[in-house]
């Protein structure tokens, strides 16, 4: 658990110092980069005998997306590179003692063995392993640069080819965080486009769950194999992404170890995915900040929901808005707008509300609030209150989220009138 | 040995004077063990054989102290220390005794068995029990009135007690003599100078003691306050969780001015413990204000629920028929904390020892104050949170899960947000403590009636229709239950807040909006 701490905490710190929303922001087509992905010629490699050469490579650390651009443009083919032996890491930015001695092991066991232990893992995972050379490999990330070598993917192949939207946001999210988080992938999902997040806890975790539950398709993206989900407490939610036709992707091969670099290729595999980009609630250091930037380097749609300005939560997001990076997203329906889709039919639900939850409800679903803020609004009792909101609350209108503040679910925004004797 | 009962001396007139002496001579005291008396009897014996005073019968340091007080007091006040070997056996000898309070006893026991108290008739229907200074005048111990209360118990209707303590024996039923000296004591005992019997200590009369600050004081806050008004009326355990600087200690303090007089049985039962603890007001020695201890979280597992080589009675008993307010209760030590759980379940601390386990009453309510992170800014609106998530998650998780599933009502506070300060929550004038105080002496009034005990003591079974429970309301209570995944124990402590809502509303039965009330106030899950 550590882990996702030190990693929000090195994520928030490459935010800073490379500051890549601040850099692009009058630029938003990416620097020609000589030794990147973009200008290496690939089609001639024949995919079936260049495989396990890819694989074996990509296991070497210290190997990611960005070295292995570098090695194709000197050695042409990873065949080649495999060849040259140890020599190759002298191609790569940084080499430790780690990547002279896996290569040594790598190299011993033969490039076939590798990929044979790998494939088999992978398959008892559930999952395959598909190369950028793959038809397989999802044709978004095909555009991107830096592009993962070799993915691990789970699930249904064809939730790549559907246009999909990533809903993403802090690990810490709020109730209104949480609530606009379940709105959107509820909607996404109903419209017919695949969410995809990060399986994270917070928001990623909320949009996924929204979409599993409106039956929609979702795509998790995992800072870890595919053996391995993290957080173990998303393991349920990932099961029943799959079930709902959703998928998997890590680039990490089962049994390898998690890193903090691993949550921000992961954030940027998020973006390459997605046709566009929702930043649903972020801090001002926030690991969802770096997919924004990804988004903005690879030219996908970037959009931002707003919070109070004195919201420590939103701060990111309203940096965003403010910086003209992101467009603000006013509703549900305005973001399904804006990406082309058209909205899904909605469930017909009835509710039969006494007079008093009428109100309290009435007014969540104006604007959401604690008992506190509902006292002074609706003028009734704290007691009164308080047993009308737990009344809606075993009745799945309306969600605390652990915190103080009240608000309507989706079920209670579904409801098409509500008493409202108030006024 | 023949000779041994044989007292020979010269007299003034040069005779050879033999008198029969008494060489064995019993007195009766008593001990404190836990928080209840044990009669012990004191038997001393004067024999021929080196000048000595042993005291046997596991006594510990304080007593063999004993030696030296009571020497040099019978010297001072006019009598002689025999020169043979005394010994003085504290009976039952296998209880551990310790403190001061012996002293009497022995001294008299010591003038009995050489001859210089007459009269020995009283010493079976007379306790005694005080420490003595040098001077011979008497001191009063802790635990006086527990004390009277074994001696009582015992069968013996007298009991003498240092001047001070006269009032605090006579509350627990002896005919009680306060004395002054070890002399003036002699004199009562041998019939010279009879003293007059004390008063027991007038039930009601006595003021509250400080009940702190007054729920005026306290800026909005509707919920926390209903939920304090919920926990102080039908003893159920709060918590408060939620950022620094809101008011969760204001309000918790509050409580002490909330909290109906203690009822007769239940104000002889608190004031032995305090008597034990030497806490007692000796010039009021009963406890009509009902309890309200709020130790500081650097306090021992041993100061929080009582223990020690000498048993003393700890905080969770000094709050027994109170408060134990717990303020940053997530910083108490983590052993203290688990140590409650005893309590809180089953209303009393058993204490292990080598002799035995003992029990030792506390049926306390249980107010706790704390941060929903070390840095206290977890969820909060307008500032950050700076712990590490799993840090914040191993915060929570000092409040073991036993331990939060015995917390009845628990309130998640936040501070206003910038749009409602100032509006109409905030401008409503707060209602001041004796208001409060007035609706919760009702509730608690109802409870007494009906039952005869607080609603959080209130067994499952009687969840019936006598007590105010009709069936469809329990079938709610198991659907809502199922609803939000509440264990069978939750769902019953959810129920007897139900009940203590209704009793403040003045209904005798319990209705759905009751029930929904208090499971507003239950437990959130842990982050």
């Amino acid at each position: 658990m550590i882990g996702v701490g030190a990693a929000g905490a090195a994520v928030g710190a490459t935010t800073a110092e490379t500051s890549p929303v601040g850099a692009d922001a009058f630029g938003r087509a990416p620097s020609p980069n000589r030794q990147g992905w973009r200008t290496l010629e690939l089609g001639h490699l024949d995919p079936a005998a260049e495989r396990p050469f890819w694989v074996a490579l990509a296991q070497v650390p210290g190997v990611g997306p960005v070295g292995f651009a570098r090695l194709l443009h000197r050695y042409g083919s990873a065949r080649a590179a495999w060849a040259a032996g140890a020599e190759l890491l002298a191609e790569l930015p940084r080499v430790t003692g780690e990547a002279t001695t896996a290569l040594r092991r790598l190299r011993r066991e033969g490039p076939s063995a590798v990929l044979a232990r790998v494939e088999r893992a992978t398959r008892l995972a559930g999952g395959e392993v598909l190369t950028v050379l793959d038809a397989a490999y999802p044709r978004s990330l095909s555009e991107i640069d830096p592009r993962p070598p070799v993915l691990f993917v789970a699930g249904s192949r064809d939730a790549f080819d559907a246009p999909g939207v990533a809903v993403v946001g802090t690990r810490r999210a709020t109730g209104y965080g949480r609530a606009c988080a379940a709105d959107l992938g509820d909607e996404l999902a109903r419209a017919g486009v695949t969410v995809i997040s990060g399986l994270a806890l917070g928001i990623d975790g909320e949009a996924h769950a929204a979409a599993v539950a409106a039956g929609g398709r979702s795509i998790g993206v995992l800072p870890s194999p595919l053996d391995r989900i993290y957080p173990p407490r998303h393991r349920e939610l990932a099961r029943r992404m799959l079930a709902c036709g959703g998928a998997l992707v890590s680039e990490l091969a089962t049994g390898q170890s998690i890193g903090r670099p691993d949550f921000a290729r992961r954030n940027r595999i998020i973006a390459g995915l997605a046709r566009a980009v929702v930043v649903v609630e972020a801090p001002d250091r926030s690991g969802a900040l770096l997919t924004a930037a990804a988004a903005v380097d690879y030219g996908r749609d970037l959009h931002a929901v707003p919070g109070p300005i004195d919201a420590v939560a939103s701060s990111g997001c309203n940096r965003l808005i403010a910086d003209h990076l992101a467009s603000l997203v006013t509703s549900p329906a305005a973001l399904l707008h804006a990406i082309g889709a058209s909205a899904g039919r909605r469930p017909v639900s009835v509710a039969s509300l006494s007079e008093a939850e009428g109100l309290v409800l009435g007014g969540l679903l104006r604007r959401s609030g604690s008992i506190e803020e509902m006292i002074g609004r609706t003028g009734l009792r704290t007691g009164v209150l308080a047993s009308a909101l737990t009344l809606l609350e075993a009745r799945g209108l309306v969600d605390n989220y652990g915190g103080a503040t009240f608000h309507p679910t989706l079920a209670a925004r579904r409801i098409g009138t509500v008493p409202d004797r108030a006024r | 040995m023949g000779d041994r009962h044989l007292h020979r001396s010269i007299s003034r007139h040069g005779r050879l004077r033999v008198e029969v002496l008494p060489v064995l001579a019993e007195t009766l005291s008593a001990s404190i063990l836990g928080v209840d008396g044990v009669p012990v009897r004191v038997e001393v014996d004067v024999a021929f054989g080196l000048p000595a005073l042993t005291i046997v019968g596991l006594a510990g340091s304080q007593v063999q102290e004993a030696r030296e007080r009571v020497r040099s007091a019978l010297r001072n006040s006019g009598f002689e220390v025999p020169a043979r070997r005394i010994t003085v056996n504290l009976a039952p000898a296998d209880l551990p005794k310790d403190g001061t309070g012996y002293d009497l006893a022995i001294a008299v026991g010591i003038l009995a068995a050489s001859g210089q108290l007459p009269r020995h008739d009283r010493l079976s229907v007379t306790a005694l029990v005080g420490e003595l200074a040098l001077d011979g005048a008497l001191r009063p111990v802790a635990g006086t009135m527990a004390l009277a209360a074994a001696v009582r118990d015992a069968g013996v209707p007298e009991m003498i007690v240092p001047g001070a303590s006269v009032g605090e024996a006579a509350t627990a039923g002896v005919r009680a003599y306060g004395a002054a000296t070890l002399g003036q004591a002699i004199r009562h005992l041998a019939g010279v100078e009879m003293m007059v019997a004390g008063a027991a200590a007038l039930p009601a009369s006595l003021p509250q003691g400080a009940a702190g600050p007054d729920l005026a004081e306290v800026d909005g806050q509707q919920v926390a306050r209903r939920a304090l008004e919920i926990a102080v009326a039908g003893h159920h355990n709060l918590a408060l969780c939620g950022p620094p600087g809101i008011g969760k200690t204001l309000l918790l303090r509050c409580a002490a001015g909330l909290l109906p007089p203690l009822e007769d049985d239940e104000a002889v039962a608190v004031s032995r413990i305090y008597s034990v603890a030497g806490l007692l007001d000796r010039r009021a020695p009963l406890v009509r204000a009902r309890p309200f201890r709020a130790p500081h979280h650097t306090i021992s597992t041993q100061a929080l629920v009582g223990g020690g080589p000498r048993v003393r009675p700890g905080e969770a008993s000094l709050g027994h028929r109170g408060v134990l307010m717990l303020d940053e209760t997530l910083q108490f030590r983590a052993d203290a904390l688990d140590a409650l759980r005893e309590p809180l379940e089953s209303g009393s601390v058993t204490i292990a020892r080598v002799e035995g386990a003992l029990s030792l009453p506390a049926r306390f309510t249980l107010l706790a104050a704390f941060n929903p992170c070390p840095c206290g800014w977890r969820g909060s609106h307008g500032r950050a949170c700076t712990c590490e998530d799993a840090a914040a998650r191993r915060y929570m998780a000092r409040l073991s899960g036993p331990l939060r599933d015995r917390i009845d009502l628990w309130v998640t506070m936040a501070e206003p947000e910038r749009r409602t300060a100032g509006s109409a929550s905030r401008s409503r004038h707060p209602e001041a403590s004796p208001v409060v105080a007035a609706r919760v002496a009702a509730a608690w009034r109802r409870q007494l009636d009906r039952q005869g005990r607080a609603n959080a003591e209130l067994p499952a079974p009687q969840f019936d229709e006598r007590h105010g429970f009709a069936a469809p309301l329990l079938e709610l209570l198991t659907r809502r239950g199922r609803r939000f995944g509440l264990s069978p124990r939750r769902m019953h402590r959810t129920a007897r807040v139900a009940r203590t809502v209704a009793d403040l509303e003045g209904e005798s039965t319990v209705n759905a909006l009751h029930l929904d009330e208090a499971l507003r106030y239950r437990a959130a899950a842990l982050p």
